[in-house]
């Protein structure tokens, strides 16, 4: 099979693999080959076309697909290289590569880092066991954003959405203004999955309905789905009796969670954290395998797609420090730790060979004045807010985690109402 | 007399809770905002409401059926529908570049539709 | 309208009518197969376990006793001719208690009765020994080395192809409504159909559920069909390793119980429950069976994730009144067969029931159909490419041939483009049956990647709109429009 010798091979060019590649150029890595499946670039950017991306980095308001135009310009002026059409279908535990080109055929990429770039898939209707038919009409929010915004097609008139992660608040408003019908939004939770700033423009904007703490029981409609039955839920997410109610409707969709996607990652033996989905990293984006780098929603699902390209460019950066030798390892190592209120955290472990930014997400929503700290005095800072929607961040520095007392070998991160 | 209003700043994703007073539709105070464009959006909430509008346009010959647009500006809350009616109907010959007006001045807004993206001609 | 003139129509294309199809199709006959679904496998035979029973289960001197070893046996002798996927994993059924285990010990002597080999009762310590994920409540376990498990959809669709390849021609949505019979009702001429007439001197009702219906329109009421629901559990196959081979419970009045099993593509199925219910056609899955399935399938593998679920679904299962299969010919009207009451294990016993109707309309059918071996049969098809199995050196040679076996459509289960294009090109005409066909969305994101994908490979190789594509046939259409309508005639026009 023809080998491919790169230094840095990415997977995928989403936010995370785009960025990674101009970190991995910028910090000297000479061949730099980010793989990606599609035709185009840009991964699941290209049908987020609703605004909202980009104000931390370019300090606007950019849709997805703009967001990307940009920083896949900077990868081009990077010298960064792109193979589209090009599956990635399995990684051996070296971190080598085997790829698929309509036109090469199958290659062997063997690179002196890699940088995973996967993103993150939807959950699908079986994996939260929804009951009842199974007709056409039942998507995840994704997949009918795919249907919608990039090639044109309606699946359906009449929506009812269960969750409310932000892809499927988005599909909300995008679906009324293709002239659908929003019945309502139903959520598990007694708070949004998605960002308070979605359900207000998305939902409230247009007298949506938000049933929280509801689930829809059933499904109904064996060829086409014709309705769900939808009921309030109790403490113990059982139904409470006398609340159900039928909704018509001829679409379901789904926005009830993302799953990092680590098919490869399983293949070539890096470890995988049970509470993220995701590579078990520390700071550097470093995985159990030395070579093989993290970024971005295959590592922790992140809510802003600014984090994803800035976590981008640092493994890119480390994956060519890597590749050249220079990557700082050994120190001391500590064990990050999540405290009551947090629910997923990343990375898992970090040393004091450089700064570190541990993200989380809460296990409930904050609505006051919370501290967001990590403990031995290390980190503190007051929020307005800490919701479950969102990521929280606490930076640890080098220099602070050198001074740490020699018998501290984890930290905590949590968050605590003041 | 002073009317209190509950907005969600949308401005950014922390998605602030601002309490807003309002006389005659001047506003007199805000709180709870956690940056100086919570007071802006208030303002232009209290007086003339806006949103960014999204959306595709179909496009002949394109790569893709259709290719993702947007307002150049805020689009008055009242005119989106038209705006939604309008965009749906307007068909764009590819190539497309990023930024190309789509629509001038969409339903007299006095905003341009513009294109979200590049798009090739059919392969 | 006549459709058609043959010697043979098989009312149903499920796994009895595809065998049956297939072993007749060795003949010089012109035979069709009628099914009201608009994709195949539907029904009983879309929704099952995919197991291949040993045969101990059932009482001897049933029609079910006498056929179920053999059928399993037959499936042992065709699964590579034929290009199926079968696993001879084995299966036990698990005792918990000492009643049980006296269980065991009838059901080994009624599988010795029915000529099942190898049967042997394990202690659970041995048990658990080879399996190491069995309860450590189970306390001995009848080890059936001739259990197995088909892909049930691949099984159908192989029978259905080779047929096909032989001159076996198939009509869906194709709805039979009337036996055509001769003045006074003594012998079959044919049927009529949604679809026009077609006219036979031999009919089979080979319908499932429905197969009552069908003997009622030659006025035989005899057949009644108590439709009783199955629901089951998919997992991710990231656990599907956990066991090697599947697991009954001891049965009881209800049914085999809930089994955990390992599907022919390595994933876990747990169900099914067995729920009486009045509608033939009813398939959604509840809560409390769901959960009956999870309860029962935790039983014998405590260790289970329950998270890693991926899908469930409900199959109906066609019981017939007496419990067992109802196979013969009709001596008025002539010339009409029944293959009706094909409940567990329908599957298994398929091939043999087959082979038996083929004699059964040799020595009763003489007079309306001749029985001539067909010189041009073939009795060997290959499946589709499974890309996913082969090797490095085997996928490259295949992409220089052919670029769309680059292009992986479905990620999960790494099916090809080309896969697709092939499966159309054989009969596929909906999502659901390209599924069926390449496993494209019964991985774990459940095509939320390829669902979007595959319906623009149908639409194109099919020369219709994309949403006029159905998820299984019928009104089942998976987009209502386009999200610029006008636009489309427009270009229609221009086009």
């Amino acid at each position: 099979m023809p080998e491919v010798p790169v230094d840095v091979a990415i997977v995928g060019a989403g936010p995370a693999g785009v960025a990674a590649g101009i970190g991995a150029r910028e910090a000297g890595a000479k061949e730099v080959l980010v793989l990606e499946r599609d035709w185009d670039l840009g991964g699941i950017l290209q049908q987020c076309i609703h605004p909202g991306f980009g104000l931390r980095t370019f300090k606007e308001e950019l849709t997805g697909p703009e967001f990307m135009h940009r920083w896949i310009e900077r990868a081009h002026g990077a010298g960064v290289r792109f193979s589209t059409n090009t599956m990635v279908f399995s990684m051996d535990d070296d971190g080598s590569l085997w790829t698929m080109n309509p036109h090469r055929g199958i290659e062997h990429v063997v690179p002196k880092a890699v940088v995973l770039a996967m993103g993150c898939r939807e959950r699908p209707a079986g994996a939260i066991k929804l009951t009842g038919t199974r007709g056409a009409g039942i998507y995840t929010a994704g997949t009918a954003q795919r249907f919608v915004n990039m090639e044109g097609l309606l699946p359906g008139k009449r929506v009812v959405i269960l969750g409310s992660g932000d892809i499927g608040l988005i599909m909300a408003r995008r679906m009324i203004w293709e002239g659908a019908e929003v019945e309502g939004v139903y959520e598990i939770m007694p708070w949004a999955g998605g960002l308070r700033r979605n359900v207000a423009q998305c939902l409230d904007d247009f007298h949506i309905p938000f049933h929280l703490e509801h689930a829809v029981l059933s499904t109904h409609g064996r060829d086409r789905l014709e309705g769900v039955t939808v009921a309030k839920i109790d403490a113990q997410r059982r139904p409470v009796e006398g609340t159900e109610r039928y909704v018509p409707c001829d679409t379901l969709l789904l926005a009830v969670g993302l799953i990092p996607e680590n098919e490869l990652s399983r293949m070539a033996g890096v470890a995988i954290h049970p509470g993220t989905g995701g590579p078990v990293v520390n700071q550097f984006l470093q995985t159990s395998k030395p070579q093989i780098f993290a970024a971005g929603n295959v590592v922790i699902v992140y809510d802003l797609a600014d984090n994803v390209s800035d976590e981008g460019m640092r493994a890119g950066r480390n994956a060519a420090l890597y590749a050249a030798g220079d990557l700082p390892c050994g120190g001391r190592r500590f064990e990050i730790k999540g405290g009551k209120a947090v629910r997923l955290f990343s990375p898992q472990w970090i040393t004091d060979g450089g700064d570190a930014t541990v993200f989380f997400r809460v296990v409930r929503p904050f609505e006051c004045r919370c501290k967001v700290f990590a403990d031995h005095g290390l980190f503190s800072q007051t929020h307005r807010y800490a919701r479950p929607g969102e990521m929280n961040e606490v930076h640890l520095s080098a220099r602070d985690l050198r001074s740490l007392d020699p018998g501290v070998t984890s930290l905590t991160v949590d968050v605590e109402e003041v | 007399m002073t009317r209190t209003h509950t907005f969600l700043c949308v401005s950014c994703p922390v998605g602030c809770s601002l309490t807003v007073e309002e006389e005659e539709g001047v506003l007199v105070a805000v709180s709870g905002e956690s940056c100086p464009r919570g007071r802006r959006y208030a303002e232009t909430e209290l007086k003339d409401p806006r949103r960014t509008f999204a959306g595709t346009v179909a496009v002949s010959g394109g790569a893709l059926p259709v290719c993702p647009v947007r307002s150049r500006g805020g689009i008055p809350k009242g005119l989106l529908a038209d705006v939604a009616r309008a965009v749906s109907q307007v068909v764009v010959e590819a190539p497309i570049v990023i930024g190309q007006v789509v629509i001038a001045d969409v339903c007299g807004s006095g905003i341009d539709i513009t294109a979200s993206r590049s798009l090739g001609g059919r392969p | 309208m006549t459709a058609g003139n043959y010697d043979v129509l098989i009312v149903g294309g499920g796994i009895t009518g595809a065998t049956l199809a297939r072993e007749l199709s060795a003949f010089d006959l012109r035979v069709a197969v009628l099914d009201k679904a608009g994709d195949l496998p539907s029904g009983a035979s879309r929704a099952n376990s995919g197991m291949l029973h040993a045969g101990y289960d059932d009482k001897p001197g049933t029609v079910k006793a006498r056929f179920c070893a053999p059928g399993n046996k037959r499936y042992r002798e065709l699964h590579e001719m034929l290009d199926f996927t079968l696993r001879p994993w084995g299966s036990y059924v698990c005792a918990f208690s000492e009643a049980d285990c006296r269980h065991l010990e009838k059901l080994k002597d009624q599988g010795a009765r029915n000529g099942v080999p190898g049967l042997d009762i394990v202690p659970g310590d041995v048990l658990r020994r080879r399996e190491p994920q069995a309860s450590p409540h189970i306390v001995a376990a009848l080890h059936a080395p001739t259990g197995g498990v088909v892909n049930n959809f691949e099984a159908v669709l192989a029978f259905l192809d080779n047929a096909q390849q032989n001159g076996v021609e198939l009509f869906l949505d194709t709805e039979v409504r009337r036996v055509l019979l001769t003045e006074g009702g003594g012998e079959v001429l044919g049927v009529e159909t949604s679809r026009g007439i077609f006219l036979a001197p031999v009919i089979v009702n080979a319908a499932g559920t429905h197969s009552g219906e069908i003997a009622a329109l030659v006025g035989d009421e005899s057949i009644q069909i108590r439709p009783t629901r199955g629901e089951y559990f998919i997992t991710d196959k990231a656990i599907g390793s956990m066991i090697k081979s599947f697991f009954f419970p001891c049965p009881d009045e209800r049914g085999k119980g809930v089994t955990v099993a390992r599907t022919a593509d390595g994933n876990l199925l747990l169900g099914p429950t067995s729920v009486r219910q009045g509608d033939k056609d009813d398939t959604a899955t509840t809560p409390q069976g769901l959960a009956e399935v999870m309860a029962g399938a935790l039983r014998l593998v405590p260790s289970i994730p329950q998270e890693l679920t991926i899908t469930s679904f409900a199959g109906i299962r066609a019981a017939d009144r007496t419990e067992d299969f109802r196979i013969g010919a009709l001596a008025r009207p002539r010339g009409f067969v029944h293959m009706a009451g094909i409940k567990s294990p329908g599957l298994t016993s398929a091939p043999a029931l087959a082979l038996h109707v083929v004699e059964l309309l040799r020595e009763e059918l003489a007079d309306r159909i001749s029985m001539k071996p067909n010189p041009h049969s073939i009795p060997e098809r290959t499946h589709i490419l499974r890309f996913a199995a082969l090797t490095m050196e085997e996928r490259q040679d295949l992409v220089r041939q052919n670029p769309a076996y680059a292009q992986i459509v479905c990620r999960c289960e790494t099916v090809t483009e080309a896969q697709i294009v092939e499966a159309v090109r054989r009969g596929a005409r909906t999502v659901a049956s390209v599924k069926m066909w390449t496993r494209a969305g019964s991985g774990r994101c459940q095509g939320g990647f390829c669902c979007p994908r595959v319906v623009d490979i149908l639409a194109r190789e099919l020369h219709m709109d994309p949403d006029e594509v159905t998820r299984h046939g019928g009104p089942s259409r998976l987009l209502v429009g386009h999200t610029k309508a006008f636009w489309q005639k427009r270009e229609a026009h221009h086009a």
